[in-house]
């Protein structure tokens, strides 16, 4: 029953894992940009989530109505800068880097390298559970499952269906027939950067329910969340959820089973036999290259 | 429709295209022809926008277009289809098609545009929903028109739409070329095939080495020593 519990539960921070990879996903599956600033946009989104809902004392969730909109600019315009510049692919990566070191500086000056977290008065998700007989589910991670699902549910429908969701694909395989049917990568560009930032907001107040904010968390995801994008393949929204539930529930299933401290280990090693069968990714690839 | 005159284009120091002029009417079919590495993509790719004219005036239905950027030279009615057919192939037949129809005023009636494309091409209909990487190269050419069509061009560009296919396929593509163009859209096609070429069209130009040396109409074109001896090769 431990075992079913460890998974179960693992699978739902694997929710979390999913919602931090579908950003860097697509953008870089679309846009070639490998935007290692999105952890610390993540960060920033769960600093935003804890800081608003202490000086207001409002439901965690609705500190969205700001963080979203600030996170969708700051996407948008780093996406300006990336393109303005022409950082593409392994240099993003270093500049991307660059910023995420600048991000969690700043971070750090604003709000101290001490553990913060929301207040359980203001945190009605924070330390329940939802009991299904012997299995305890915490609804924090519950409320990351839930988000993911209807976040990368809904991005892959607008990609599937939509007009704008074509051109970004079109444009993810060929980039110059793309645009000879009047797709404007700028643009695009501009509203997937965006939309990768809302997503950043979504998971730092998913992260802010459940767990303590400090600065150094930001590299601590880096593992794990490339592993989530690299298994889902890259730029494919739904392999990243499957990804993401798949790395949670294994990671806390070695934990459970064997040793918390052979799970990093285990996992990466898993990752690296998982690719040298499938090298495109556990899942298919379907509409982005 | 299409008036090009100056055109020069580059590759970085290597000039790629001198001084092209041409025409295309309206409702005509004009052919380029010349041999490999004489600058026919080169110039579909300029016309389109897809690359930077060095220098000259790229004008169509009166608006020089030359200094577009790329993705807003559709709007003037222009629609390719690209040297090696360059479907997208990680989507369906139909989301393909269903791009072509990207700008505005073909997205407001893609489904009427998509019903008459099926019309000319059952085929797609039958594999709509089939990702455009597993059709053969003959269905992988008619979507490629398809989704050209789409777009509801006034100018056709067709970047050597015979290339890699069979006969029969090649027959199919080129009906469907002549069909689009009785609706009035006007064509240039840029072909290696001169023969099929010359019969599609009813005037021509002879690009040799990034320069226009010979034009007329088809039938000046046969008879020209220098159509039969650089690129029909008697
Ligand atoms: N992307 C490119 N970079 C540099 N040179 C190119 C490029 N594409 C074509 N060229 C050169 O431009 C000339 C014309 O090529 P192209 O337009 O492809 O000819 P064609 O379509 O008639 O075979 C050739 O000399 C070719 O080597
Ligand atoms: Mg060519």
């Amino acid at each position: 029953m431990t075992a079913v519990q460890a998974a179960l539960s693992g699978a739902l921070i694997g929710g979390l894992y999913a919602l931090m990879a579908a950003g860097l996903s697509v953008t870089w599956g679309t846009l070639r940009v490998i935007n290692l600033a999105h952890f610390g946009l993540i960060l920033v989104g769960a600093y935003l989530s804890y800081q608003l809902t202490s000086a207001w004392g409002i439901d965690p969730m609705l500190t969205l109505l700001v963080s979203a909109p600030v996170l969708f600019v700051v996407g948008a315009a780093l996406q300006w800068a990336y393109d303005r510049f022409n950082i593409v692919e392994f240099n993003s990566l270093l500049v991307s880097f660059g910023l995420l070191m600048i991000i969690i500086e700043v971070s750090t000056q604003v709000w101290t390298a001490d553990f913060r977290h929301i207040d359980a008065g203001a945190n009605p998700y924070g330390t329940s559970a939802l009991h299904l007989g012997p299995i305890a589910l915490p609804v924090s991670r519950l409320v990351a499952l839930g988000f993911a699902l209807l976040l990368i549910g809904g991005g892959h429908l607008v990609l599937e269906r939509t007009f704008a969701g074509r051109g970004l694909r079109a444009f993810a395989q060929d980039r110059t027939v793309a645009a000879s049917f009047g797709i404007d990568h700028r643009r695009l560009g501009l509203v997937v950067g965006g939309l990768a930032g809302v997503s950043a907001a979504v998971a730092g107040m998913v992260f802010a329910l459940g767990n303590t904010i400090a600065p150094a968390h930001a590299y601590e995801w880096f593992g794990t969340v490339f592993a989530v994008v690299i298994l889902g393949g890259i730029g494919n929204l739904l392999g990243s959820l499957f990804a993401g539930l798949g790395v949670g529930a294994f990671s806390a299933l070695v934990a459970v089973l064997w040793d918390p401290s052979y799970e990093p280990f285990v996992l990466f090693l898993a990752i690296i036999l998982a690719l040298v069968l499938r090298p495109q990714g556990l899942f298919t690839r379907r509409g982005l290259a | 429709m299409l008036e090009v005159r100056g055109l020069d284009a580059r590759y970085g120091d290597a000039q790629a295209l001198w001084d092209v002029a041409l025409d295309v009417g309206a409702a005509e079919t004009v052919c380029i022809v010349g041999p490999n590495g004489a600058g026919k993509t080169t110039l579909v790719q300029t016309i389109a926008g897809l690359h930077r004219a060095a220098a000259g005036t790229i004008t169509v239905e009166g608006v020089d277009v030359a200094a577009l950027p790329g993705h807003r030279v559709c709007d003037h009615g222009v629609a390719t289809v690209p040297e090696g057919r360059r479907v997208f192939g990680h989507m369906s037949v139909r989301d393909n098609l269903l791009l072509g129809a990207y700008r505005r005023p073909a997205r407001a009636v893609h489904r009427e545009t998509e019903a008459r494309v099926y019309e000319l091409f059952p085929r797609l209909k039958e594999r709509a929903t089939q990702q455009a990487g597993s059709l053969s190269g003959g269905e992988q050419q008619m979507l490629a028109l398809g989704r050209a069509l789409m777009a509801l061009p006034r100018l056709l560009l067709l970047d050597e739409p015979s290339l890699g296919l069979a006969p029969v396929i090649v027959d199919e593509v080129f009906d469907a070329i002549a069909a689009v163009n009785a609706t009035g859209v006007s064509v240039l096609l840029v072909e290696q095939d001169v023969e099929r070429a010359l019969s599609a069209a009813s005037r021509g130009y002879l690009l040799i080495e990034g320069r226009i040396v010979a034009s007329g109409t088809t039938t000046e074109l046969r008879e020209s020593a220098d159509v039969r001896e650089r690129v029909l090769g008697m």
